[in-house]
């Protein structure tokens, strides 16, 4: 019965907003990394919504009286060989690499928390036929299976982004069924059945919102690792393919063109490692408000 | 200990048998076939008929896939479509090139990685929060930097820029030095982010070990601080340690594909990526499956060395 007595009781047996909202909504604006995952995060989210109405060349428009030249003001990161703007291209290719890191996670968190719940929560005959896929997948390494899959789907966007959600899925069952089986042994799991509740109003009103916190976590993890890997798989040419920009294959672009222009591969480079860092030090300062131990 | 590895290994098995499968019919899952994916538009009718037949793609799904699983068995690769080169002979070459560098990239992580995890953890517990930060934070930036960009960044200061290392060329086996050489910076590439994993479990295990009641015990008897921190600190924090090698080694796997590709490099990476671009469905499966093969073998090996070396754990 103790753990009914901490002060996290009443967002324990709450619906989802309020189990994560009661934690967050005094600190969240206040601790260190979400201030710095913000101050990272926002100015490109900016940058990339406005980018239509900025003064900049667009993504994919030439201009032959420009070709290769040093970043300037008028082009913040440089040109490439057929004079397109580099900054511009960056721009629409963190356009991409958002689109597949929220889709990314959306579908992970989504198959995740189905299939980890029911797989935990049953056991017996369904849990075994779950996990017995998802050790296959795992057995892949995970820029392998993406490589694979997206051998067998074709290149572009829809295929990418759920090649890489299929390499993640597995985790998120994982790791939502082992919380799932930690949950369900629990005194006010016990307290609950004691009142004749559902096996329906257990899972959805006691066991996953008790789930969400570690699983929003993994999701802003997985979405960082899905911007890495979707730029890998373009810049090897099996990702988002050109005239379409991607970070990725901006950065393949300039490959040939490293020694006379080496904006091109290393800006944009930067790009995809300030998006993964804010990413990470966002999911790591809500996973250190939303664990008790570690304030 | 037998009973354990037993379970273990028919576990493997059952998990191989289900990767070969998944493999299989995913490829069957390519719009129309393999056969007219591959030919694209340059084949019609009856050419592209011969190719399904080459393919084994003219023969009933249920004894391709017992063919394929049969083939497997006996370690019968097949040859590649276009080409017609045994896929056996391409690894032979290929597959030493893949896992020298592994091995190289595990070796030099390890070497780095103990002394580096070691000296945060005991900044941390000497409250020495500045360097432990430090270093945290740092393992973190590298640890997320894009691999591809790495290596490009690195070849442009140290090969183009210095002109330290050679950026391609020939692997010749027969010079060491040009050898060494010509792999280095693949290798550090690689070896950057298994650092910054490593590291950080090091520091997180061996801070664990310097609370316990032993090290303070090993303290009061006089030893001096580095005895204390190898014989006994560092030693029990080696299990963790081990495991997160051999867990890390699927994405070392996934990294040589991306440093092979960048440094032309002839390995398993550069086969895979050639077999892909050129359709041959053939090669792909094969090389996927036998990724998976030496992932799932080296986290089996890796179980069975922590239960072995690990006497608290109980069979």
């Amino acid at each position: 019965m103790a753990d009914i007595m901490l002060p996290t009781a009443s967002a324990r047996t709450a619906g989802f907003p309020a189990a994560v909202s009661a934690i967050l909504h005094q600190r969240l604006l206040s601790h260190g990394k979400v201030r710095l995952a913000l101050l990272i995060l926002i100015p490109i989210l900016a940058l990339t919504i406005l980018a239509p109405v900025l003064p900049i060349q667009k993504p994919l428009e030439t201009n032959l009286r420009a070709m290769m030249q040093f970043p300037s003001l008028e082009h913040l990161f440089g040109t490439d060989k057929m004079g397109r703007d580099i900054f511009s291209r960056t721009l629409a290719g963190v356009q991409v690499s958002l689109m597949v890191g929220f889709s990314v996670a959306a579908i992970a968190l989504a198959f995740g928390m189905v299939l980890g719940t029911l797989a935990g929560f049953y056991g017996g005959v369904i849990d075994r036929i779950i996990m017995t896929v998802v050790d296959i997948f795992l057995a892949f390494p995970s820029l392998l299976l993406a490589i694979g899959l997206v051998s067998v789907m074709g290149t572009g966007l829809v295929p990418v982004i759920l090649a890489i959600s299929l390499a993640d899925v597995p985790r998120f069952i994982r790791l939502q069924r082992s919380q799932v089986l930690a949950l369900r042994s629990r005194a006010f799991i016990d307290a609950a059945r004691t009142v004749d509740a559902s096996q329906y109003w257990l899972m959805t009103r006691h066991i996953v919102p008790n789930t969400i916190a570690a699983m929003l976590v993994a999701a802003s993890i997985a979405a960082a690792n899905a911007i890495l890997v979707e730029a890998s798989l373009s810049f090897l040419g099996l990702g988002i393919m050109p005239p379409q920009p991607s970070l990725g294959n901006i950065v393949r672009d300039g490959q040939t063109y490293l020694e006379q222009a080496w904006w091109i591969s290393t800006l944009p480079g930067v790009v995809i490692l300030l998006i993964a860092v804010g990413l990470h030090f966002l999911s790591d300062g809500v996973r250190e408000l939303l664990d008790p131990r570690s304030r | 200990m037998a009973e354990y590895a037993a379970k273990k290994l028919a576990q493997m098995l059952v998990t191989v048998l289900g990767v070969v499968t998944l493999v299989f019919f995913t490829l069957r899952l390519i719009p129309g076939d393999a056969a007219s994916a591959m030919a694209g538009d340059t084949l019609s009718g009856e050419a592209l008929q011969a190719l399904r037949q080459q393919m084994g793609l003219d023969e009933p799904l249920v004894q391709q896939y017992l063919g394929f699983l049969r083939n497997l068995a006996m370690v019968d690769l097949g040859e590649t479509i276009t080409t017609r080169i045994p896929i056996a002979e391409l690894l032979l070459r290929a597959l030493p090139i893949t896992l020298s560098i592994a091995l190289a990239t595990i070796v030099v992580s390890v070497v780095l990685s103990i002394p580096l995890g070691t000296l945060a953890a005991y900044m941390a517990h000497k409250g020495r929060n500045w360097l432990d930060n430090g270093l945290t934070g740092a393992a973190m930036i590298i640890d997320l930097m894009p691999s591809f960009w790495t290596a490009l960044v690195l070849l442009l200061v140290f090969s183009l820029g210095l002109g330290w290392f050679p950026a391609s060329g020939q692997l010749n086996w027969s010079d060491p030095w040009a050898l060494v050489l010509r792999l280095a910076l693949p290798v550090i590439v690689l070896s950057l982010s298994q650092v910054a994993t490593l590291a950080r479990i090091t520091r997180t295990a061996v801070l664990e070990v310097l609370n316990e009641d032993y090290v303070r015990t090993a303290r009061s008897l006089g030893w001096s601080e580095l005895r204390v921190l190898f014989r006994h600190a560092l030693k029990n924090a080696a299990l963790p340690i081990a495991t997160v090698v051999g867990l890390s080694f699927g994405n070392l796997l996934g990294g040589t594909v991306i440093v092979e590709f960048i440094f032309t490099i002839p390995g398993v990476g550069n086969l895979l990526i050639a077999g892909i671009n050129s359709r041959d469905y053939q090669l792909v499966q094969t090389l996927i499956v036998l990724y998976a093969l030496l992932f799932v073998v080296i986290n089996f090996a890796t179980d069975l060395i922590y239960k072995t070396l690990d006497p608290r754990v109980q069979f």
